[in-house]
Parts: structure tokens; C-alpha cells; sequence
């Protein structure tokens, strides 16, 4: 990689005066990046000010919409945008679109099909508004220092590098060269200086803390065993988590099988938190590499431990990159609001068919590690996690490969080769139509209540297939 | 024969519903301390339609009923002794409650709590009382009655323990431990449930599920011990003899007969 | 008068019954679309097992089973003395 020629960039102090430089009217296709999560505040800020010039026909691409992004309803309500393509939506926004739909179309990518669709020019950013924790004068950008660093730019970097323009908004701006920057001053237009980008303290989700539930702590342990027992655990395996209280549990559970047989991993992907960090330190695996950090420390982690990297979320996901991290991967662990007999799985919409999240690297993950691995409490409240038919397909079933819950485990019949691995475990492998049965006999059957009449949306996977729509509820 | 028994909250349904979740051999519902003194009623009617409907789901089930001299003690037994249970724990034992509940509960198991000095004292007369099928050590009331402090090492507990441990064993029933009420201090439950079964205790009663595993692998026979115990008795088979040596060690009838209960336990726990 | 059983846990019931000239059943459940109907019909059954023809019942649902329902609404019926068995 040789060196830029470093220019410096327009900087510019206000949002009015950015405008001065920009045609709104000519560029409405606007992306954002979601790692600041609810704690954004570059979203609303550069909104606000299309609010407030009344600009129609907006399209939006957001890597991922959370409740704190209110600008985007006010917009809606407004009549001002016509599509919205995104990875994830949660909160006002999400309900407001499962009630309403959009004037044009909302389409649901994942991680890697967002990377990919950028790249293929099949979504066209007019102007990429990049919050960034440190700036230079130059341009270039990293995500793991400042007062409002947040870690990983993963998200945004495609845009940086598509966009027709590419601002940068910043509350730190340095004059010095910044090693090893996430996004190249060569792809930077202007930098917009804010006085907060926002804080960073809300990157923490409320489940980024290892479960202490007795049912998560089981559902781990029968997964712990369950990775075990297909000999998973080995040498140089690689390994996904996320953040979610039982998953982050099955890394605690894999952790102490590790230790135990001295084991060593190659890498962790996807979301960072604290415990992945812990375990690079602890020299129990070799690399971390990291698209989003899902707590401080796993951004302060970025900037001391050299092999903990940042990749973009093309080289994470985009299954048209051949440096693409997630094909190598052996074990992923993924949630489930639904999961149906044919093993589809919903993360994206409640029973109710409100809109409560989206792929992420769901899909990405499930189609390309070894074996996926579903975690789910087999009942929750009253309801089966497992339907005869989710409401939203989130992730094909034929990429989904186990199913574990506290009341037993199923393989998918497309994997017989794990099925006779497992023929003489002590687990309790049943089929899925099994561990339907075993909830009804305490849940009953519900009611099937999913309407299918007017479509709202439409899930697109990594492949560009629709895979699903989403209906009005 | 059972390692874990996992003390369940009476009136919370969503305990209640996972009970055979957590995979501790025996599992005691409890009317006493968990469940407030209003809402006793409601736990046995909540106990009595859960069993009656889901009783063929679980095994081992013992309910903690409140003591004799409790206004609840006799509607606990006789709106629970026709389910489908194992039998009851009872607080505050001496051997006239041990009685006075062997009366009234069809023949059911019964285990003692032994939580008081006097209790202790007179743990010969309750272990031979009949319906007896164990004892459970309580420290927590035990040290409160003795008014001293309950530590994390036990040191304190020594003196009961052994007891209760030695009791069991000489009237050949179980020896329950009491649990270990740091729920979060893993390390701290295996040392302590260690102990205990080097005392001669058979078992650990538990408060809390995600205790369960550690109790269950430190209270089943090692893989050692199961190896050993086949070797025993695959040589006496052989020999034919009451006496012979191993490996340079005198083989005799007690060892073949402890030999011969460890390879019961490990089958029956799937080892 | 009015008499109460259970709780607003999650997997469980609060019920709530008063003297009515009537039979009236409210439910509010987090599980109404679903479960409704199986909700209703365990009350009615066990309303109809006490031989209780007039009685407003309110039942807030957590996501109960029905023995909890059930549960729920005999111990409620015992605590106000109007056993008909």
C-alpha cells in the first residue's frame, strides 16, 4: 500500500454551509452507518436540516435503523422519503413502517448484500454522511480513538469508497497522519465539524452481558456440548458469536473447553465485545476480526491490540470478495424470533408482524460458516420459538444447520453428515416436529393470525434474491 | 439415589414449568421460605394441577412442606400426598414431627431437615424414625441458632456435617448436604460440595439451577473410581473367592460390595 | 368485593374476581391473538366445574399456561368463600 498523497479537505463548520457546496435537490440518496447504534447523533442532525427544507423524495440507506433515529419518522410522517433500504430496524421507525409502509419500497439486505449491492452500483449513494470519531485534516479516519470512538468503521467504509460524495462528521479533528486509517482521505469530500457525534456509551446493548439465566445457561451448555461432540472444538477453529446473552454464554462454555484441552482458536468475526477481547489476550485465539464493536472496551482494544482488526463489512460478509473473512468460518452462533419446520429463521418481524430487527450478518454468517447454529429458549412466555411457517424469512433454512434449545436439539435433515455424527450422543437430538410437539403439550396450539395481503417490504438476501416480503400488519 | 436435589420456588410458574429442565436428579418444591405467607394457598393449588397434568414429564419430586407447628402443615400434606411425588422434606425436624408427618402422608418418603443443635443431637432417633429416607443437613437456620457466623469456608460446619454424614451411613440412608448459597462462586460450590462428599454426604441439595451440573459430576463416581470398580468385580468373578489381591491390595467383601454400588450409580447416571 | 390471585410475572396470571349479576369474562393477554380463545375456554371450565353461573372475572395474562390460568382462578374462587363444588 503506498503512500497517499495526503491534500487536506474543505472543512466545514456547519451543516448550512455544507449545503453551500451540495445540491440537496440533486442528491437524495443518502447513506448512514449504525455504529454509534442508539447513541447516534449524526443521523438526526443531518436529517433534521432536510426536514426543515422540506425535501421530497428521499431515499435512504442506513446500515441499520435504531429508536433513537427519530428524524427518519418525522421525515415519514412528512411524506419525504420514498425508499428505505436497510440491514436492521428497530423502534418507532420499524412500527411505523409495519403499520404504514413506505410510498416506494423497503427492502431488507444483509451485511454483506448491503457491501455488495454498494459495489455493484445497485444501490447508488448520492452522499455518504460518515460519522467519525478521528479525523486528520486529510481525511483520513479510524474509528477507535477520540472522545466519541466507538471502534470498528466496518459499515461504512464501502460508502466512503462509493459514494458520489463522501462527508465526514466529527467532533475530533487532528492535523498529524493517521496510521492504517478505516476510511482513506482519498474517498473523503468534505468534513463536517460537530460539537458531539454523540455518545458512545449507547453502542452497549442491554444484552451485551453474558446470560445468568438458568434456561440461557442451559441452552449454552447443550450447545457448548453439542460443538463438542461434532468435534468442532479444535486447533485453529474459527468462531462467531455476536453479543446476545446465551451466545456470548456458549463462548464462556467454549472458553473453559479450551482451556481445558489447550486449545487454541485462528479468529473470531463479526461483532466484538469485551469477553472476545479477553480471549485474544488471554492467547486463546489468534486474531479478532472486527466489522462492530459492541462495547467500549472492545474499542479501546482495536488501538492496542495489533491483532485485533477492523475490516470493512465487505471483508466481512460481501460473498463477492474473495478476501471475504466469514467463508473460512467454522461455527456461528445466531438467535431466532421464529424458526420454522423447514428451518427459515426470522430475526426480522414479531408474531405480531411488527418490524423488530433485520439479517445484520445473519444471513451472511448462516450461509457461509460450517455449521450455524440456532440458540433459542424452546418456549418464551406462552409462545414456541418453532412455527409451522415463520412470518418473515430472514435466513433460508437450507443455510441453518442446528437448532438448540433447553428442551432438546435438531439437526437439519439436510445434514446427515452431522446427524450420524451424532447417533450415539447422550444429548437429546430429536426433530424439529418433535420439539414442536414436546411445546404444544405444555403451550397448546396457537392461532395462526399472519396476514399476507398487502406488502410493505421485501427481504433481500445476499445472493440478490428476494427471499420473502414483508406485509402490512 | 440421587446426587442433586434442586429447591424450586412453589408459586412461580416459570419455575414450576421448567423444573425438569435443569437435570438435577431430584427436585424440591418448596411451600416454606419462598413462598409468602399469603400465598400458600395458591402454591398447592398451582402444585396440584401442575402435577396432575404434567406428572408423566418428571421424576423425582419431593415438596418442601411448611413445619408441623405451621398453620399450613397439614393442608401442604393433604392436598399433595395423592400426586404423584416421591415424598416431602420437612423443616424444623425432631423425631416427634418426623412422626407426626408420618401419620398423616401415606407412606411416602420423608427427609428431615436437620437444622437445629437439638435437631442434631437427637439426628440417631430421626434417621431410624420411620418413612425416613434421608437426611438435609439446613446450615444456614443451624449456624442462626447457634449464633455464629456462616463462612464461605465451613469450617464452622464440620463438626455438624460429620455427624449427620456418619448417621446416614450407619442407618443406610441418604446424606444430603445443605446448598451453598453463593450462587455466582462456581470455584466456591465444587471446593465446598468436595468436602461434603469426603464427609460421606451422598448428595447436595441445591438453591439455584446453574449449580446443578457441578453437583451431579462431583457427587457420580469418577471415571477412575468406575474403572477400578469394573476391574473388582471382573476379579471376583473370576477368583471365586470372598477375599483375593489387585494390583497388591487385599479385595474383600466390603470393597467388592462398594465396587458393585459405584458401577449401580454410574449406570443409572449414564456413565 | 373484590379477591385476587397470582401475579404479572412473565409464565404467569393475575386474576381478579368480583361479585357480578352477570357472567363477564375480560382478558388481557400478551398472548390474546394466540391464545385467546384457550384462555376463555379454561375459565369457563373451571367457572362451570364450581357450578358458578355469575361472577366478573378479570384475567391480565402473562403468557400463563393453563394450569396457571386454571390455578389462578381457584385459588381466587377459594379465597372469596364461593365454592359451589
Amino acid at each position: 500500500m503506498g503512500q497517499n498523497i495526503s491534500i487536506t479537505k474543505p472543512l466545514i463548520n456547519s451543516i448550512d454551509e455544507l449545503f453551500g457546496f451540495i445540491d440537496m435537490n440533486e442528491n437524495k440518496n443518502l447513506s448512514f452507518h449504525h455504529h454509534l447504534r442508539n447513541g447516534d447523533g449524526v443521523i438526526n442532525y443531518v436529517l433534521q436540516h432536510y426536514i426543515t427544507k422540506g425535501i421530497t423524495g428521499l431515499n435512504l440507506y442506513p446500515s441499520s435503523i435504531f429508536p433513537a433515529y427519530t428524524s427518519i419518522l418525522t421525515l415519514l410522517k412528512n411524506q419525504q422519503i420514498n425508499n428505505i433500504t436497510t440491514n436492521y430496524c428497530n423502534g418507532s421507525v420499524a412500527t411505523y413502517i409495519s403499520e404504514n409502509g413506505l410510498p416506494g419500497t423497503f427492502t431488507m439486505q444483509t451485511h454483506g448484500g448491503r457491501a455488495r449491492s454498494i459495489q455493484e452500483g445497485l444501490s447508488k449513494i448520492d452522499i455518504a454522511f460518515i460519522a467519525a470519531p478521528y479525523v486528520n485534516i486529510y481525511g483520513d479516519a479510524i474509528g477507535y480513538d477520540g472522545k466519541n470512538c466507538f471502534g470498528s468503521m466496518g459499515y461504512a467504509v464501502v460508502d466512503s469508497e462509493y459514494a458520489k460524495i463522501t462527508v465526514l462528521v466529527t467532533d475530533t479533528i487532528v492535523d498529524e497522519p493517521i496510521s492504517n486509517p478505516e476510511i482513506l482521505g482519498k474517498n473523503v469530500d468534505y468534513i463536517l465539524k460537530v460539537d458531539s457525534i454523540g455518545d458512545n456509551s449507547g453502542i452497549v446493548s442491554g444484552t451485551t452481558e453474558i446470560t445468568k439465566n438458568p434456561i440461557g445457561v442451559k441452552i449454552a451448555k447443550n450447545t457448548s456440548r453439542l460443538l463438542h461432540e461434532l468435534g468442532l472444538i479444535k486447533n485453529g477453529f474459527s468462531f462467531q458469536s455476536g453479543a446476545g446473552g446465551v451466545s456470548l454464554r456458549v463462548t464462556k462454555d467454549v472458553k473453559e473447553i479450551m482451556k481445558e484441552q489447550h486449545i487454541k482458536a485462528s479468529f473470531f468475526s463479526g461483532g466484538i465485545t469485551k469477553y472476545h477481547v479477553d480471549m485474544l489476550e488471554e492467547g486463546l485465539v489468534d486474531e479478532l476480526f472486527d466489522v462492530q464493536c459492541f462495547d467500549l472496551e472492545a474499542a479501546h482494544s482495536l488501538k492496542r491490540n495489533k491483532n485485533h482488526h477492523a475490516i470493512s463489512a465487505s471483508t466481512y460478509a460481501n460473498p463477492t470478495n474473495p478476501a471475504q473473512v466469514i467463508k473460512d468460518l467454522d461455527v456461528v452462533i445466531l438467535g431466532a424470533t421464529e424458526i420454522d419446520l423447514n428451518f427459515n429463521v426470522n430475526v426480522t418481524t414479531d408474531s405480531h408482524q411488527t418490524i423488530i430487527g433485520g439479517s445484520g450478518g445473519h444471513s451472511d454468517t448462516a450461509s457461509e460458516a460450517k455449521v450455524s447454529v440456532i440458540v433459542s429458549p424452546l418456549i418464551k412466555g406462552r409462545l414456541c420459538v418453532i412455527k409451522e411457517r415463520v412470518t418473515t424469512i430472514t435466513t433460508l433454512g437450507k443455510n441453518v444447520d442446528c437448532l438448540v434449545t433447553e428442551r432438546g436439539i435438531a439437526i437439519n435433515p439436510l445434514r446427515q453428515d452431522l446427524i450420524e455424527k451424532l447417533k450415539d450422543s447422550k444429548l437429546k437430538i430429536c426433530t424439529i416436529e418433535e420439539l414442536l410437539e414436546k411445546a404444544y403439550h405444555y403451550t397448546n396450539k396457537p392461532k395462526n393470525m399472519i396476514k399476507r395481503e398487502q406488502i410493505i417490504g421485501e427481504i433481500e438476501d445476499r445472493t440478490h434474491d428476494i427471499i420473502d416480503y414483508l406485509y402490512q400488519k | 439415589m440421587s446426587r442433586s436435589y434442586l429447591f424450586i420456588p412453589g408459586n412461580t410458574p416459570n419455575m414450576i414449568q421448567n423444573l425438569d429442565v435443569f437435570e438435577s436428579d431430584a427436585v424440591i418444591i418448596d411451600f416454606e421460605d419462598s413462598v409468602m405467607s399469603y400465598d400458600k394457598d395458591a402454591a398447592r393449588i398451582l402444585i396440584k394441577n401442575f402435577l396432575q397434568k404434567f406428572h408423566e414429564q418428571v421424576g423425582n419430586i419431593y415438596i418442601r412442606i411448611n413445619d408441623v407447628e405451621n398453620s399450613n402443615f397439614e393442608s401442604d400434606v393433604n392436598d399433595t400426598k395423592d400426586l404423584h411425588i416421591a415424598g416431602y422434606v420437612l423443616p424444623k425436624a425432631s423425631v416427634e414431627a418426623v412422626n407426626t408427618l408420618y401419620k398423616i402422608c401415606n407412606g411416602l418418603d420423608i427427609i428431615p431437615i436437620i437444622e437445629s443443635p437439638l435437631a442434631l443431637l437427637e439426628s440417631q432417633k430421626i434417621a431410624a424414625s420411620k418413612g425416613v429416607v434421608g437426611l438435609l443437613f439446613g446450615a444456614e437456620d443451624f449456624t442462626k441458632e447457634m449464633g455464629i457466623e456462616r463462612t464461605l469456608e465451613a469450617k464452622e460446619l464440620l463438626y455438624p456435617r460429620s455427624h449427620i454424614a456418619v448417621v446416614c451411613k450407619a442407618y443406610n440412608i441418604e446424606a444430603i448436604d445443605t446448598p451453598y448459597t453463593a450462587k455466582d462462586d462456581e470455584t466456591g460450590l465444587e471446593q465446598d460440595a468436595i468436602a461434603a462428599k469426603q464427609l460421606g454426604f451422598t448428595a447436595k441439595a441445591l438453591i439455584h439451577p446453574n449449580q446443578v451440573d457441578a453437583i451431579n459430576r462431583i457427587f457420580a463416581p469418577s471415571p477412575e473410581e468406575i474403572l477400578q470398580a469394573k476391574r473388582i468385580i471382573k476379579k471376583s468373578e473370576e477368583s471365586q473367592k470372598g477375599a483375593f489381591s489387585l494390583d497388591g491390595k487385599m479385595i474383600d467383601l466390603p470393597i467388592i460390595e462398594k465396587a458393585k454400588k459405584v458401577l449401580e450409580k454410574a449406570q443409572k447416571y449414564g456413565l | 368485593m373484590k379477591v385476587t390471585a397470582g401475579s404479572l410475572e412473565s409464565s404467569d396470571c393475575f386474576i381478579t374476581i368480583s361479585k357480578s349479576d352477570t357472567l363477564v369474562i375480560d382478558i388481557e393477554s400478551v398472548v390474546f391473538e394466540q391464545f385467546g380463545d384457550d384462555i376463555l375456554k379454561v375459565i369457563s371450565d373451571t367457572l362451570n366445574s364450581h357450578k358458578i353461573t355469575k361472577l366478573h372475572v378479570l384475567c391480565q395474562d402473562k403468557g400463563a399456561l393453563d394450569y396457571t390460568v386454571k390455578s389462578r382462578l381457584e385459588t381466587a374462587i377459594k379465597r372469596m368463600g364461593e365454592n359451589h363444588e
